[in-house]
Parts: structure tokens; C-alpha cells; sequence
């Protein structure tokens, strides 16, 4: 069974969402398809879950003024340039960042998918100012087997991912081409997942697909199929960036208006004013 | 010595990169690392026979790069000789037995090797908020550091930063789980660390370049060296290499590196 887009959206994200994560890295296998949903229905998240790089979802989400804290170690374009809404928001303080490094981020996850309380880190991550500039996520326990100090990091446990992935077949598995970066295990440490794919799986599927590249229907929740879903961010297995695209973004992005601008020429006007 | 070629700064600085790394040693690099990336690949065809290397993101090891690409997430990457889930990198970085070098950079580099890819400024209101450290706390743990930075200004090279992203040296008395850093590469020149103070000391000046433009690009007292000397220049074999390598010439000004 697969899901229309309005309907996982309005099902699964209600307005007010604790913690969202989005999947994909730097500008690959972003869930563009979803994230633009959210951003045509302005549903607010109360804090932002992002994998260790993430780039125009985050953005874009942040721009609309639908975050109010970010819990991420990266947000940018990478040699494109920086990303200009986080910029705005944080720099502003109209959003709040709640710093992370992708340490924290991928053993989170793992505590989360796990059941683990919490994660202690490998020594040397405490010289960094993140831990520091966020006590509420990274706390200084003493190890019960040497007595020495070390730094702990609290689980994740998403509310809700959203991640993407080229295929999926109607009981909900689902299947993984190029790098599937750290959206595995955002599906397996959240609540409820919806993943966005390029087309059904083949009958065959499964036999191209090496255990690490998949995931069981009963970790998902909805699949909408959204072909294309991804640009201009890249879908491995299917299609790579669209530089131009992201370059004309990160143009328009840069003033408020430009970005009002950039979210009325992409499908994106609010959902109660006509386009 | 070699005929004189002409060649590109990020050429310059790929070939002093390539030339830090032995064989059979593990590197690993974060965003924005097409100039590491072709350095390692120069060093295995080159000095450094067996060498690994981690390609960001995308978990790719030893990406053959026919060609270099701009973003390390490419798909492209993953023609490699093998390749980690993004999580397994993030799991064994941890180890700190396993990372020989680690490149790594940030938007403030100050005089201890510390790097901050975060907020400029006061924290909680940066004038310039940076992307964010990503996997930068990790190179604490690494064997040595080596820094690289396509900018060398006084809003880059500062005495302090202003949010340590990745730890150098600290405050120069700190006890590091690693080796520390051990080389910065500039447009302009390297630099390497005083054992004594852990302070960034000149090393050698990029062909061209002179002392006083780099104390003036600089915004912290650098450490001189008893004897000064040029960069080698890259040799016509690293260049051909490397052009091999970056048939779509990245470091030749397609794209920054």
C-alpha cells in the first residue's frame, strides 16, 4: 500500500511535531518531495532533527520559519557556498541551534533505535566547544568500570523521519541505491517513518540488494511515491544535483524576499493562499 | 630540478599535501575535500604506495576519482575500492587507533591548530554563523592533523577562535588522546607547529610568495623558523598525474576545490 503525499503528511507530521528528522547527506537524497509538502502546509516542528550534513531540506524548512530549534553539526552547501536561511535564523536568534557533531548524532540514533538511555563518547570529543554550548544534550559522567570523567550524549528518538531511498515495494520494504549515508538508522531510532522512492521495487529487488541496503516494511510507516523527489538535491541510483538549481537557490535565499520569492516559484505557497 | 610548468595554486597545495602521507597509512577527510582527496590519490600513485583513504560522507575508500568530483556525498565516489556505510566511518573514527591523518579546516584557524567551523562571534549571536563542525571534535583522536584552507587572510588565520569546532592543541598545555596538528597548508605557505609552545610556525613559502605578505595575511604572531625555505613546487610527474585525476580541472579554477 502506498500513501498519496498530502495524506502521509497530514497523518504522520501533525503540526507541532517534537523532534523531525530528515535523512539524506550534504545535497544527496534529500526528501525534497516531503519537505516541500511540509512547507506548502507550514507545519511547525518544534525541533529539527538533521543527519551529520544536511543542506536544502533543512533550509528551506528553516526559511519558512517552521523550526524553531535545529538539532544539527552541519548545515550548508558544501563548495557551493553557505546556507544562507540557517544563517539568517540563527544569526538573528530567531531560531535556536542546538549543537551537535555527528558523533552524537549517529550513536543517538543507535541509542535510539536501541534502547539505550544514553551514549558515553569516545574521550577527546569533550575538547570541543558543542558539548560545552549544550549542556541539555551532553552530560559528564564518571565511567563505572575506570572512574574516569567522560562525556555522554543523550539518545534520539525521533518522532517522526523522513527519509528517502530509490525503491519500495507495497508491504512497505524498502531499498537503498549508492550510499544510503545515516538514514537507515534514522528509520530504525524513529517513531513513525515515511520514505519517499523513485519508483515500486521490481518482483527482483531484493536479490540485488545486500541486507545492509535495506529496510523491512514494519519499521515504516507510509510510502509515497514521488518520482523525481529529490531534486534538485540527487537521488543516488537515479540522478545527481542540479547545481544550477541550488546555485539559483542559495541567489534567492539570500534577502527574505527573495526566498518568499523562491518558495512561490516552486509549489510552495501557503497552502490557504491561492498560487 | 624540474623545467618550469605553470600550475595552479590548489596543484601547489595538493602536491605538499600528497607529500605528508606514507604507505599503507589510513586518511580520512569531511565536506568539501576534493584537494585532500586528490592529494591522497597523487600520494598512492606516487610516494605513498598502499595508502588509504576515506572520502567523507560518502563512505567510499580509496574512490578511484576518474574523475575528482566537487561534493564528497558524490555517487560517483562509491567507484572506489570499497565502501563503509557513513555510519560504520562514524563508528570507527572513534577507535583512535585506526585514523593516521585527518584532514581537516575550518572558517577560523587560530595560532594552536584549533579549527571552528561553527559560529563566528559570540555564540548565541554569531556575526557569521558556519555550517557546523560536522566530525570535527574527532580530530582529537586522530594520529596528526593536517590543516588546509583555500583562504589566507586575518578573518581566517586569527589568534583565537571564537568556538573550538576541532580541537588543536588548545591552549598549548592541554593533554590530547591524539598526535595533534602537524601542518597547515595556505594559498600562501605551510606551516608547521613549535614544539615547545605548540604555536603554528612559518615553514616554507609558496614559490613567489613573500614573508611580509604572509605575516600581513596572518592575525596571529607566527613563529619563525631558524632557516626559510620554498614550497617545491609540484614536479611535471605530480602534475600529470593530477591532471590525469582531475580531467575536469577542479583545481584548476572549474570549481573551488
Amino acid at each position: 500500500m502506498f500513501s498519496s503525499l498530502e495524506a502521509a503528511i497530514d497523518e504522520l507530521v501533525p503540526e507541532g511535531t517534537g523532534l523531525l528528522a530528515v535523512g539524506g547527506m550534504h545535497m544527496h537524497n534529500n526528501p525534497m518531495q516531503l519537505v516541500r509538502e511540509l512547507v506548502r502546509r507550514r507545519r511547525h516542528v518544534h525541533r529539527l532533527l538533521t543527519s551529520p550534513s544536511a543542506s536544502l531540506a533543512a533550509d528551506l524548512l528553516i526559511g519558512a520559519g517552521l523550526v524553531e530549534e535545529v538539532a544539527t553539526s552541519y548545515i550548508g552547501f558544501e563548495h557551493l557556498g553557505l546556507a544562507p536561511a540557517y544563517r539568517r535564523a540563527a544569526e538573528s536568534g530567531s531560531m535556536k541551534v542546538y549543537e551537535l557533531c555527528e558523533a552524537a548524532i549517529v550513536h543517538g540514533l543507535y541509542a535510539g533505535a536501541g534502547g539505550l538511555p544514553f551514549v558515553p563518547l569516545p574521550r577527546g570529543l569533550e575538547l570541543s566547544d558543542i558539548s560545552s554550548a549544550n549542556p541539555e544534550h551532553f552530560r559528564t559522567i564518571i565511567d563505572p568500570y575506570t572512574g574516569e570523567r567522560v562525556l555522554a550524549a543523550a539518545a534520539l528518538r525521533p518522532d517522526v523521519a523522513l527519509i528517502h531511498a530509490i525503491a519500495a515495494d507495497d508491504h512497505h520494504n524498502v531499498f537503498f541505491a549508492g550510499a544510503h549515508f545515516t538514514d537507515r538508522l534514522m528509520a530504525m531510532a524513529a517513531k513513525k517513518v515515511i520514505v519517499q522512492v523513485e519508483r515500486i521495487a521490481e518482483p527482483e529487488e531484493m536479490a540485488s540488494h545486500p541486507a545492509e541496503s535495506t529496510l523491512p516494511g514494519f519499521l515504516i510507516s507510509a510510502v509515497v511515491i514521488a518520482p523525481g523527489g529529490c531534486r534538485p538535491t540527487a537521488s543516488h541510483g537515479a540522478y545527481g544535483y542540479d547545481e544550477a538549481a541550488l546555485r539559483a537557490y542559495l541567489k534567492l535565499a539570500r534577502t527574505e524576499e527573495g526566498f518568499t520569492e523562491y518558495l512561490l516559484a516552486n509549489g510552495m505557497a501557503p497552502a490557504e493562499v491561492p498560487a | 630540478m624540474s623545467v618550469a610548468v605553470e600550475y595552479s595554486t590548489a596543484e601547489l597545495m595538493a602536491a605538499v599535501l600528497a607529500r605528508q602521507l606514507r604507505p599503507a597509512e589510513v586518511a580520512i577527510m569531511g565536506a568539501v575535500s576534493a584537494l585532500p582527496q586528490a592529494a591522497c590519490r597523487l600520494a598512492q600513485l606516487t610516494t605513498a604506495p598502499g595508502l588509504w583513504f576515506i572520502a567523507g560522507g560518502s563512505g567510499a575508500v580509496n574512490p578511484h576519482l576518474e574523475p575528482l568530483v566537487a561534493s564528497s556525498c558524490d555517487e560517483r565516489l562509491l567507484d572506489a575500492d570499497a565502501v563503509m556505510p557513513l555510519a560504520d566511518v562514524i563508528l570507527v573514527e572513534g577507535r583512535g587507533d585506526l585514523i593516521d591523518v585527518f584532514f581537516a579546516g575550518g572558517l577560523q584557524i587560530d595560532a594552536r591548530g584549533n579549527c571552528n567551523l561553527g559560529p563566528v562571534g559570540p555564540w548565541r549571536h554569531p556575526t557569521l554563523r558556519g555550517p557546523g563542525g560536522v566530525g570535527l571534535p574527532f580530530i582529537a583522536r586522530a594520529g596528526r592533523v593536517v590543516i588546509y584552507s583555500m583562504s589566507h587572510d586575518r578573518r581566517t588565520f586569527v589568534e583565537h577562535v571564537d568556538f573550538v569546532s576541532g580541537p588543536g592543541f588548545i591552549n598549548g598545555h592541554h593533554a590530547l588522546p591524539g598526535g595533534g596538528p602537524s601542518l597547515i597548508v595556505t594559498p600562501l605557505c605551510t606551516m608547521d607547529f613549535d614544539p615547545p609552545t605548540h604555536r603554528a610556525r612559518l615553514a616554507t613559502l609558496h614559490p613567489g610568495v613573500s614573508m611580509d605578505t604572509v605575516v600581513e595575511a596572518t592575525g596571529f604572531a607566527l613563529a619563525m623558523p631558524d632557516r626559510l625555505v620554498e614550497t617545491p613546487p609540484p614536479t611535471s610527474q605530480e602534475l600529470s598525474i593530477l591532471r590525469r585525476i582531475d580531467a575536469g580541472g577542479l583545481l584548476r579554477g572549474g570549481a573551488r576545490p
